[in-house]
């Protein structure tokens, strides 16, 4: 759709409608890409085990598989997290919950944790007690990734440790018992394999792919769209930025500010949305800036 | 049950320590071909390098 010349002139009424106007362009759309995405990347991570147990591909190879797997395994279930693969009542529903389950099972987060604090993250962004990625702000990308370590420490207050609280808040405390049931697995099936002689495959097929993993989400997902995270309200919590690795290393991120402002445009529509949407988004004052 | 699931992931870091990195250096040690002083066995090495790096983990609350 063509947007008028000059935008100063409307209201915020007025703009609002344009803006939703184009989201509701982008809404819709049944993520293909998402969903083959989530089984395909979920069956190649648990064929390397076998594929490695056995000798099959060496431990290197089978580690940057992993890492990249792991890397790549949240986005889908985010998808689900925002119904957009099938709403609540649609025919495409179980599939969406069956996505949200899956995929990030090798990232050790259960979706029922992971889709209520991420739409507690969506209410508050930047909310230094409300918001359960708070945690996430640093003043650099090394203080991110120092930052992320930091909050995976035992008793740190941050990272997933911040979620336990934020599901109290929002009266689901029992949902706590999902991560509590990963961990036990996710401990247990290292410690199995360590004590049968596979401890270093262990390692470098799951532990430290993880690790690697977590500091890259958090990085592109968490931190950089939000930087510097000082500011919240819708047209503030959010901005676009440019990444060294490109729209595609940085998991499609550099658009987030769309996916805060319309959820359920699916992934590889919001940079679609945020080029038609972008003169709106200079009208309200959003920091578009880089991109 | 809360109060065992609790008191089991409170002793969480010495649980990893023993249950992962105590073999995992064990391995680690057996792998490079490298031989532990005072005659230790690998396993006894990643016990003691493991287990100290769990005890100094359970304290602190943080591995780094």
């Amino acid at each position: 759709m063509s947007l008028p010349k000059d935008l100063s002139t409307l209201s915020n009424a007025e703009l609002m409608r344009l803006e939703r106007e184009i989201a509701r362009n982008h809404q819709g759309h049944f993520p293909y890409l998402a969903v083959t995405w989530a089984f395909a990347n979920l069956a190649v991570w648990l064929s390397l085990w076998p594929l490695v147990l056995f000798g099959v591909i060496p431990l290197w190879v089978g580690f940057i598989i992993s890492t990249l797997n792991i890397m790549l395994c949240y986005l889908p279930s985010h998808e689900a997290q925002h119904d957009i693969i099938g709403r609540p009542g649609s025919k495409w529903r179980w599939l969406n919950e069956t996505v949200g389950h899956l995929s990030t099972i090798p990232l050790t987060l259960p979706y029922r944790i992971a889709k209520l604090t991420h739409l507690e993250h969506h209410k508050h962004a930047n909310h230094d007690e409300l918001d359960p990625d708070a945690s996430s702000a640093a003043s650099g990308p090394l203080a991110c990734v120092w930052n992320t370590i930091q909050s995976g420490q035992p008793r740190a207050k941050g990272g997933f440790n911040a979620y336990g609280e934020a599901l109290a808040r929002i009266g689901r405390p029992e949902v706590v018992l999902d991560g509590v049931i990963y961990n036990i697995v996710f401990y247990g099936t290292l410690s199995a394999l360590a004590w049968n002689g596979f401890a270093l495959e262990a390692a470098l097929l799951w532990w430290l792919p993880r690790w690697i993993a977590l500091i890259y989400i958090r990085y592109y997902l968490s931190w950089a769209p939000h930087h510097p995270a000082t500011e919240t309200g819708r047209y503030r919590d959010t901005r676009s930025f440019r990444s060294i690795v490109g729209n595609l290393g940085s998991m499609g991120m550099q658009y987030h500010i769309v996916h805060h402002l319309h959820p359920r445009i699916p992934l590889y529509r919001t940079p679609m949305a945020y080029w038609e949407m972008k003169p709106i988004l200079e009208a309200r004052g959003c920091d578009v800036h880089e991109l | 049950m809360i109060q065992v699931i609790k008191t089991v992931f409170y002793f969480g870091p010495l649980l990893f320590a023993f249950g992962f990195i105590v073999p995992l250096v064990s391995q680690l040690v057996q792998l490079a071909g490298w031989t532990p002083p005072l005659g230790l066995s690998p396993l006894i090495f990643g016990l003691i390098v493991g287990g100290t790096y769990g005890v100094i983990g359970q304290i602190r609350g943080r591995w780094i």
